[in-house]
């Protein structure tokens, strides 16, 4: 559902990411780990069709994010890693503004807001301004609209950042829930995230792909059951 | 077409709902209503003093021409202040915001995307036009007599119209600038050197000769509402103006589709 081949982002001289290949298979979460810097959120953007990349291609859905953006737009919902959200609307909106630009409208756009206003329980805070709510629903109505239209493609990009313990159990339960039905997509430099909600990682560090294999898989190669594993990414990540 | 109507009804609802735009149009009409205090002010002295002369004169003096007119120049002159405010933050605040990202992962066309930022600007400015509008009917209301209505209001339309013309093309100049940078502040100040220039054409235009002058005078955003607030559909005028909207109208495109090539 998800490819890319080869990707790489230069800016000037400084490589973002390099020959970045790596695929998501359909209706399967894969978590996209590595610390801060190491290119996750870079590769997002070029994913989403925000940024070109300087080489290589990506394909989402079967359409080159290049050549087909609009195809690819169509199918991909994304939360960047600062939720794009107006502060001088309020959260309902919002949903109803980015509801339209994804092609929604009357009662269609109407049942899709409750059903995501439910999902993320923004129920308490519909009305108010985007402004006056706290980080942690800032990001849930960031999360909100990317579930907008029901998209195939889910592009999460640290999705559960400042949000508070129990905030953060609810949002990657939401994330388990839809496997199966989208292609997931999660950013994080948190392995326990990973754990909490993927099967499969891929693990990037300075721009480049050094680890792409199941959870478990990964434990095993390394001598070491699921227990170790922080200790594993810690050692990959730090050459 | 839709896409372009919903995000233009996004930045009708934040001007609204933010304190800016209610600041904007209260100053704005206040400094108008101070113009047309004095305008009032001077066509009563003219009055006095051709009484003095020769009452026959009198007739050629009315509203229209000694009130009207000099106030719609004003406003083009004011707007110049104004307009960088309003369109300022369209698409910088995007940018800052980081809602740009929001915008162009979404399926909307960057041309949507330009011209829903436009139209929203064109409302505002129309709002701030609007408000002026008390003027005229406040001399409408106060001014009539026997002899019929005070004001040529055909005349009044046309200049009006003109403003608004010149008012679009300052917002697509404003929202070119607001395309540019991430910084509201600097966008405006921008837009402001921009509109300035333009102005300085104009009364650059005055002091210089032959050929340059009609340059300058063509090339002046403000020279040419002069035939509109005289009550004169010019059809040059409108060309320009109709002209330098969709020019910086593409430039803003250019910039914002160049994001796709970065």
């Amino acid at each position: 559902m998800i490819k890319t081949v080869g990707l790489t982002k230069t800016y000037g001289d400084l490589d973002a990411i390099r020959d970045v290949s790596f695929e998501v298979e359909k209706g399967k979460i894969v978590g996209f780990l590595g610390p801060n810097g190491a290119g996750k959120s870079t590769t997002m953007k070029i994913l989403t069709g925000f940024l070109p990349a300087t080489r290589g291609t990506a394909t989402v859905a079967g359409f080159d994010v290049f050549d087909d953006p609009m195809e690819v737009k169509r199918r991909v919902g994304y939360l960047p890693e600062t939720p794009p959200v107006y502060p001088d609307l309020t959260v309902h909106e919002y949903l109803r503004f980015v509801g339209k630009l994804k092609g929604l409208r009357g009662d269609k756009l109407k049942s899709d807001i409750e059903r995501v206003v439910n999902k993320l329980a923004l129920a308490d805070v519909v009305d108010r301004l985007i402004r006056n709510i706290s980080k942690g629903y800032q990001q849930r109505t960031g999360f909100a609209q990317a579930l907008l239209g029901n998209p195939d493609v889910l592009i999460l990009d640290e999705p559960t950042v400042g949000m508070d313990p129990r905030q953060i159990g609810e949002v990657r339960g939401i994330i388990k829930e839809l496997a199966g039905d989208h292609t997931v997509l999660l950013s994080t430099h948190i392995l326990s995230e990973v754990v909490a909600t993927c099967e499969r990682v891929v693990i990037i560090n300075k721009g480049k792909i050094i680890a792409d294999d199941s959870l478990d898989a990964l434990a095993n190669k390394h001598g070491g059951g699921r227990d170790q594993l922080e200790k594993i990414f810690l050692n990959l990540t730090e050459a | 077409m839709r896409n372009t109507l919903a995000i233009a009804g996004k930045e009708i609802r934040i001007y609204f709902t933010t304190a800016t735009s209610y600041v904007v149009l209260g100053s704005f009409a206040l400094i108008i209503a101070f113009f047309f205090q004095a305008l009032i002010g001077d066509f009563q002295r003219t009055i006095a003093q051709t009484l003095q002369m020769d009452a026959s004169w009198l007739e050629q003096l009315n509203l229209t021409d000694y009130v009207m007119y000099p106030l719609i120049m004003n406003i083009g002159v004011i707007l110049i202040f104004f307009t960088p405010i309003i369109t300022m933050r369209l698409l910088a605040d995007e940018k800052r915001g980081k809602t740009l990202e929001l915008l162009m992962t979404a399926p909307v066309r960057p041309v949507e995307i330009v011209l829903g930022k436009y139209l929203g600007g064109l409302a505002m400015m129309l709002a701030m036009l609007g408000v002026t509008l008390l003027f005229p009917l406040v001399v409408q209301l106060l001014g009539a007599s026997e002899t019929g209505s005070p004001l040529d209001w055909r005349s009044v339309g046309v200049g009006y119209f003109g403003a608004a013309l010149l008012g679009a093309a300052f917002v697509a100049i404003g929202l070119f600038t607001s395309s540019l940078t991430d910084n509201p502040v600097i966008a405006a100040l921008l837009g402001f050197l921009i509109l300035l220039m333009f102005y300085i054409a104009g009364s650059g235009a005055a002091g210089s000769e032959s050929i340059w002058k009609s340059l300058l005078e063509f090339l002046s955003l403000s020279s040419n509402l002069t035939s509109f607030a005289r009550g004169v559909l010019r059809t040059p005028s409108l060309v320009y103006y109709l002209s330098i909207s969709v020019f910086a109208l593409f430039l803003t495109y250019r910039v914002v589709e160049a994001q796709r090539w970065r």
